[in-house]
C-alpha cells in the first residue's frame, strides 16, 4: 500500500515536472499555415482607440476570436509567449522580448514618427481646465512639461520629443504642494519619469501619477479628481467639456509578433484586413500564409 | 451599592448596543449594496430592455450604434462553472475518499495541511498559473486550433481553486457521521469500499451539497484568475478552445476605463450575476431544507413501524 501511494506520488511529480518542461522550456515553433491569433486591448483603452482609428476601424468591434490582453504588460507577455500572435503596443513601451513588424516597409523609429513617415502614430496629451494653469504650482508644472529639460527626458525614454524650439526650465521659488496626474495607462510611464524629475528639482513639491486609462483621465480632469488627465489619443472635446489639452510627447503604435514569427513586414491594408470585423470570409485573413507578400 | 448598580446597567446598555450595531452592519452593508446594484443597473436594463439586454448576443458598448447583449457572457458563466464544478467535485470527493479511510494515518494530515494552504493562495496567482502554463501547454499541446485560452482553461485553473472547499467540507460531513454506521456495515459483511459509497456517501449527502454549492459559489463569482485565461471576446462559446468572456471578466475589464452608458451596462451585468448568485443560495437553502424534512419523515415513518 505503502510502496504503491509512494509510486504513485512519484508519477504525479514526473508528471508536473514534465508540464512545466515542456512548457517552459519550449521553443516557439512559427508554422504559417496556422490561424493568426490577433491580441487587441480592452475597451476604453487610449492605445485601442488610437490603432483602430488610425487604420480605420474607429468605433469597430473585436474580430472573432481575439485575445484581450489586459494593459500592455498582459499584451507583451502573451506576444512573448504565444508564436502565432500579432498585436499593436506603444513604441514606448515594446521590449527586446518581441519582434516589430515594419509596415508599409517603414520601421516604427523615433525619426519615422516625428517626419510622419511611419503611419501607426499618435499624440500624447494632457488635459486640464483652463483655470488650473493659473495656479502657480500647476502653472509651473506645465512650464516644465513644455520646457527643453522635459523633451530630453521624452527622447531618452524612447518616445518622441514634438518640442524643437522648448527653453530651458527656470527653478521656481516657494511653490509647494500636491499635483495629481492619472489617466492613460500609455502616458503614465513617461510622466512617471518626468513628474520625479520635477520633484527633484522643484523640493517642496509632489506630483502622484495614477493610471486607470484615457477615459478616467477625460473623466478625472473634467471632474476636477485629478489636476491633470492624461490621455493617448487626440483631444475629443466632447469626453471633458470643461478642459482643455496639450501634447506632451507623440508615440508611434508598434505591431508586434512573437520572435519566432518570420515575417518582418505588413501591409496596412493587411493590417486592416486582420483587425476589421466586418471583413467578409472570402478575402479575410486568417492564417499567417494569407499576408499579401 | 445602587450607583454600581446603575454603573454596570449603563455599561452594559452602551454593549448591548454596540453589538446590535455590529450585526446591524453588514445587514446594511448587504442593503446598501443591493439597493445601489438595483437603483443603477435596473433603469437601464429597462431602457435597453429585459430581453434585448440578457437574450441580446452582440456587446459593442463603444460601437457607434451600441449594443448591450449578454447571452454569450452568461452562457460562457454557465459552462465554465458547469465544467470546473465537474473537475473539482470528481477530483476533490475523491480526495476527501481517500483521506476519510483508505490513506496511510501517517499522510492525512500532511495532505489535508497542504490542501487548506492551497485554499490560501490569492486568485491572481492562480491566474498567473494558468496564464503562464496551463494556457500555453493546451495552446501547445491540446487545442486543434492553436488557442490556449477559453473555457477549458478557466475550467480547470477553477477546479483547483474550488477543490480545497470541496475536500475540507464533504470531509468534514463524512467526519460527522457517527462511526457505528461504518462499523455496522462491515460487521454485516460490507466491503471497506461498499461501505464508504453506499453507506457513508449517502449519509453524508446534505453536507457534500453544501460543499458543491459552495464550489459553484466560488467558481460563478472568481474573477481575476479567469480573466487572465478565459481570452476575452465577447461572443458565443462554439468551442472549449476559444476565446470568451464571462460576466465577472466583462465587469473587470471595463468597470476602470467605460463610462456613461457603457458603465452602466457593467452595473446591469452585475444585476443578473447578482440575481444568479441569490437564485443559487435560495435553491441550495430549499434542496437542504427538503432533505432534513425528508430524513425526519422517514425516521419517524420507520419508528411508528417499528412501534407497531
Amino acid at each position: 500500500m505503502k510502496k504503491k501511494l509512494i509510486s504513485i506520488v512519484c508519477a504525479i511529480m514526473a508528471l508536473t515536472m514534465g508540464i512545466v518542461g515542456l512548457t517552459a522550456c519550449n521553443g516557439a515553433k512559427f508554422d504559417d499555415s496556422k490561424n493568426i491569433s490577433v491580441v487587441a486591448r480592452e475597451d476604453g483603452s487610449g492605445t485601442k482607440s488610437a490603432f483602430m482609428e488610425i487604420i480605420g476601424l474607429k468605433g469597430k468591434s473585436d474580430v472573432s476570436g481575439v485575445i484581450i490582453g489586459t494593459g500592455t504588460a498582459g499584451i507583451l507577455a502573451e506576444v512573448k509567449s504565444n508564436p502565432l500572435a500579432i498585436a499593436y503596443e506603444s513604441l514606448g513601451y515594446v521590449t527586446s522580448d518581441v519582434k516589430m513588424l515594419t509596415v508599409d516597409g517603414v520601421a516604427a523609429t523615433i525619426e519615422n514618427i516625428k517626419n510622419g513617415s511611419y503611419q501607426i502614430a499618435r499624440p500624447l496629451n494632457i488635459v486640464y481646465k483652463a483655470a488650473t494653469i493659473q495656479s502657480d504650482l500647476n502653472g509651473a508644472f506645465y512650464e516644465f512639461l513644455n520646457s527643453s529639460n522635459a523633451q530630453t527626458i521624452i527622447s531618452d525614454n524612447g518616445y518622441v520629443s514634438t518640442k524643437d524650439e522648448a527653453t530651458a526650465y527656470t527653478v521656481k521659488s516657494g511653490i509647494s504642494g500636491e499635483i495629481s496626474v492619472s489617466g492613460s495607462t500609455s502616458l503614465q510611464p513617461l510622466m512617471v519619469i518626468l513628474a520625479a524629475e520635477f520633484e527633484r528639482i522643484q523640493a517642496n513639491v509632489t506630483v502622484t501619477v495614477a493610471g486607470g486609462g484615457s477615459g478616467t483621465g477625460y473623466k478625472n480632469a473634467n471632474d476636477g479628481v485629478s489636476d491633470f488627465g492624461m490621455i493617448s489619443e487626440t483631444f475629443n472635446s466632447t469626453k471633458a467639456e470643461n478642459c482643455t489639452s496639450c501634447e506632451v510627447a507623440k508615440d508611434g503604435i508598434a505591431i508586434i509578433v512573437n520572435k519566432a514569427n518570420i515575417y518582418d513586414n505588413i501591409s496596412l491594408a493587411d493590417l486592416k484586413n486582420i483587425y476589421n470585423c466586418e471583413e467578409s470570409s472570402n478575402t479575410k485573413i486568417t492564417t499567417w500564409a494569407d499576408l499579401s507578400k | 451599592m445602587k450607583s454600581l448598580y446603575g454603573y454596570i446597567n449603563a455599561r452594559e446598555k452602551v454593549m448591548k448596543g454596540v453589538f446590535i450595531g455590529s450585526a446591524l452592519f453588514s445587514v446594511f452593508a448587504l442593503l446598501s449594496i443591493t439597493v445601489f446594484l438595483f437603483w443603477s443597473g435596473v433603469p437601464f436594463i429597462a431602457k435597453i430592455g429585459v430581453g434585448d439586454f440578457i437574450f441580446g448576443t452582440k456587446w459593442a458598448p463603444l460601437a457607434d450604434s451600441p449594443s448591450y447583449g449578454i447571452l454569450s457572457m452568461i452562457v460562457t458563466t454557465l459552462y465554465v462553472t458547469a465544467l470546473s464544478v465537474i473537475l473539482g467535485v470528481g477530483i476533490g470527493l475523491f480526495t476527501a475518499i481517500c483521506l476519510y479511510k483508505f490513506c496511510p494515518k501517517k499522510l492525512v494530515s500532511p495532505i489535508r495541511q497542504m490542501i487548506n494552504l492551497l485554499a490560501g493562495i490569492p486568485s491572481v496567482i492562480f491566474g498567473l498559473f494558468g496564464m503562464t502554463l496551463i494556457v500555453p501547454f493546451i495552446r501547445d499541446y491540446v487545442s486543434p486550433t492553436g488557442v490556449g485560452y477559453g473555457i477549458l482553461s478557466a475550467s480547470i485553473v477553477l477546479a483547483i481553486m474550488i477543490l480545497p472547499t470541496i475536500v475540507s467540507v464533504s470531509l468534514d460531513a463524512m467526519v460527522s457521521v457517527p462511526n457505528t454506521y461504518f462499523e455496522g456495515a462491515l460487521a454485516l459483511g460490507a466491503t471497506k469500499e461498499q461501505t464508504t459509497f453506499k453507506v457513508m456517501l449517502p449519509a453524508a449527502k446534505s453536507g457534500i451539497l453544501a460543499g458543491v454549492v459552495l464550489a459553484i459559489g466560488r467558481a460563478i463569482g472568481e474573477t481575476m484568475a479567469v480573466i487572465m485565461v478565459i481570452g476575452g471576446s465577447p461572443e458565443m462559446p462554439n468551442s472549449i478552445f476559444q476565446s470568451v468572456r464571462t460576466m465577472t471578466a466583462n465587469i473587470a475589464m471595463g468597470a476602470t476605463e467605460l463610462s456613461g452608458d457603457a458603465l452602466s451596462a457593467l452595473i446591469a451585468t452585475g444585476v443578473v450575476l447578482f440575481v444568479f448568485t441569490l437564485l443559487l443560495n435560495v435553491s441550495f437553502s430549499a434542496l437542504k431544507n427538503n432533505s432534513v424534512k425528508k430524513d425526519r419523515k422517514k425516521n419517524k415513518e420507520k419508528r411508528y413501524a417499528k412501534n407497531k
